[in-house]
């Protein structure tokens, strides 16, 4: 297998951060980050950007989408019972 | 004699939510990787409530919630894609040259690593998800679902029928136009000072 060097190393970055390479791979990068300050900080700006991507995706959801889910649902039984009340 | 059966729907009404709303941050996480915008997403999640809602005495408490809200909203989704024939444009989005989609090496040399690794942290959550919306769907959904649901790739490229390396190629130009359209706004919002950024910007 060819060696990682900077170049491969650095394509990669996605691919070791989602953990689909296999475990060889990862122990090289592994290795090579360890001892290339330039390599190392591409990955970490990259595990930066998916944290800020999650915490983004996953945090508290706007309170307001429960407040209209809830009226929402509210409307619909109160509309069934017009209908049975009709 | 209406006033028995609305007592009992109340009821069930706090029933459900007290079980599905504590659900709903993963659902909507979900909703995201599947749809081409926060209001889609937030749709989603809105009509699967809504159709949960309906069929909530069919759900048997003590079995996996979650699963059968997640089952609900694909199947609404994959409805509402055939309604809205969406995939017409699909195919030629990975066509595109990669300064078609926005390459991040031209900015990132002008703000330090550091700095905008920074700027992105104190990024408010809404301009986050404001650049998500900027990205071509097939780049949002791969971005999402790699990184916030954590699929891995194989099935990422079976819900989205093209093959592996479609998916790390849409992951790679993703997130480089994600991380464009993101210092873009640090810098509009002044989360990425003029000063950190260094000499040669136009």
């Amino acid at each position: 297998m060819a060696d990682f060097d900077c170049e491969e190393t650095k394509r990669h970055v996605h691919e070791y951060l989602q953990a689909e390479l296999t475990e060889q791979e990862m122990d090289e990068i592994t290795a090579h980050l360890a001892n290339c300050d330039s390599c190392e900080g591409d990955y970490d700006f990259e595990q930066v950007f998916n944290k800020v991507i999650q915490r983004s995706c996953t945090e508290a959801p706007p309170e307001e989408l429960a407040h209209r889910i809830h009226d929402r649902i509210r409307l619909i039984l109160d509309q069934g019972h017009e209908e049975a009340e009709a | 004699m209406t006033t028995s059966n609305n007592d009992e729907q109340r009821q069930m009404l706090r029933e459900f939510e007290e079980h599905t709303m504590p659900l709903m941050p993963r659902l909507l996480a979900q909703a995201r990787a599947l749809t081409n915008s926060e209001q889609d997403a937030q749709d989603l999640v809105q009509e699967t409530y809504l159709k949960a809602f309906r069929a909530w005495k069919q759900f048997e408490l003590g079995t996996n919630l979650k699963a059968w809200l997640v089952k609900i909203m694909k199947n609404t989704n994959l409805n509402n894609l055939e309604k809205s024939n969406r995939d017409k444009t699909r195919g030629s989005i990975d066509e595109l040259e990669d300064w078609q989609v926005g390459g991040a090496e031209s900015l990132t040399a002008r703000a330090s690593r550091s700095a905008e690794a920074e700027a992105m942290e104190n990024l408010p959550t809404s301009t986050v998800l404001k650049a998500l919306d900027t990205l071509p769907a097939e780049f949002r959904e791969v971005v999402l679902q790699a990184i916030v649901v954590g699929l891995p790739y194989a099935e990422i490229a079976a819900n989205m029928g093209t093959p592996v390396g479609t998916v790390m190629s849409r992951l790679h130009r993703g997130k480089k136009a994600l991380r464009v359209a993101l210092a873009e706004y640090a810098r509009e919002e002044g989360y990425l000072n003029e000063n950190e950024l260094e000499t040669e910007q136009e």
